[in-house]
């Protein structure tokens, strides 16, 4: 009996290995913003997600030339795709882009073809960060003008 | 905290086609940040920047740091300490010394003279002042934020784990270190002092202005 429950619990572990765990909903943190999503499958701190919420987790857009964000398209390796989705954390891996995860939350770290972008064209990074009333305020709000951008803590 | 010093700035070059974007790079938000602002009376751009989003986006690793951005968009003086007034704080057989003067006076020079300006960086100059980011400093990025995350959820065990992450990892950035230490007010000040004191550089990365022609130093 013991032995029974034994063999099955290893070998839902060795399925578990091979193909992540059923959908549950996960957070995606990225550019200082949350992205909730409906449906992950995560192993360990291994994510997939539905290729069609990349776009909205980091701009990137799954085609059949590799990951697309603008002008910049990466190839793929077949194994970061299964069906409908898509191996974010692999993905990372490949653009050399780090994440932390717990507790279902994953936070990834700048993608540095995209930040390179910024080291070769020196043009600012553009932000979305609210303001005293909670207005969110645009860097490029200020495109025409000369700008000092200046931080400052209470701590 | 330089508010005031920069309000005064402000009234100056206010009407020269220039804004100044003042970011407290607090967790705290308006509760932390707000009264400093009225204090100062500040009438230039007022941001309460709770996930520390400018430093990330111009690799600041203290507070106060400025980057300057041009007409067009594009960064003409990459992160670096920023003053209004010069001062020398001596603790123990160190000092923190900001030279405020200097980076101000720069910074008129840059908003009358444009590109023309001497402060204003060749893209070679520019080159040499940003290094990408490694990767222990990316994922020391990626770990604040989900520090701050569970912050905000109140989750206070999983986000002090994420901010002690972050501070491995980089321990050269002080805003991890000194947000993560205000939510424990009673020590924070030993614990400022305790790693100010092992410092083996100085504590603000160095302003490095060109000189004024013809003299070492104005």
């Amino acid at each position: 009996m013991h032995r029974r429950n034994f063999l099955l619990a290893t070998g839902t572990a060795a399925l578990a290995a091979a193909t992540p765990s059923a959908p549950a909903s996960g957070t995606v943190l990225y550019a200082d913003r949350a992205i909730p999503l409906d449906q992950v499958r995560a192993d360990g701190s291994e994510l997939w997600v539905h290729s069609k919420d990349l776009p909205r987790i980091n701009e990137f857009e799954v085609k059949p030339q590799g990951a697309c964000r603008g002008d910049v398209c990466i190839p793929l390796a077949k194994s970061l795709k299964q069906g409908e989705w898509f191996h974010l954390t692999g993905f990372a891996r490949q653009v050399h882009q780090s994440y932390v995860a717990d507790a279902q939350v994953w936070s990834f770290g700048e993608i540095p073809v995209v930040r390179g972008e910024f080291l070769n064209s020196r043009i600012a990074p553009d932000f979305a960060v609210p303001d005293r009333q909670g207005k969110i305020v645009h860097l490029s709000d200020f495109r025409g003008k000369k700008a000092l951008i200046v931080t400052w803590a209470s701590w | 905290m330089d508010l005031p010093g920069w309000q005064k700035v402000y009234a100056e070059l206010k009407d020269r086609n220039f804004e100044l974007i003042a970011a407290a790079q607090d967790t705290g938000g308006e509760p932390a940040a707000g009264k400093w602002y009225d204090a100062a009376k500040a009438t230039y751009t007022t941001l309460v920047d709770v996930q520390h989003t400018i430093s990330s986006a111009y690799q600041f690793i203290n507070v106060p740091m400025g980057v300057w951005v041009d007409e067009r968009g594009r960064v003409v003086r990459p992160a670096e300490p920023a003053w209004t007034t010069d001062s020398t704080l001596k603790i123990g057989d160190k000092k923190i010394t900001t030279e405020g003067k200097a980076y101000v006076a720069a910074l008129r020079d840059w908003v009358e003279n444009g590109e023309k300006s001497r402060f204003a960086m060749s893209d070679d100059e520019f080159t040499k002042a940003v290094k990408p980011r490694s990767a222990a400093e990316m994922e020391a990025e990626a770990s604040f934020k989900l520090a701050v995350f569970f912050h905000e959820k109140g989750s206070d065990e999983l986000a002090a784990k994420y901010w002690h992450h972050a501070e491995e990892l980089n321990p050269d950035d002080w805003n991890y270190h000194r947000q993560e230490w205000s939510f424990t007010p009673d020590q924070a000040g030993k614990k400022w002092l305790d790693k100010f004191q092992k410092l083996d550089h100085s504590y603000y990365p160095k302003l490095e202005l060109p000189g004024t022609p013809g003299s070492d130093k104005d």
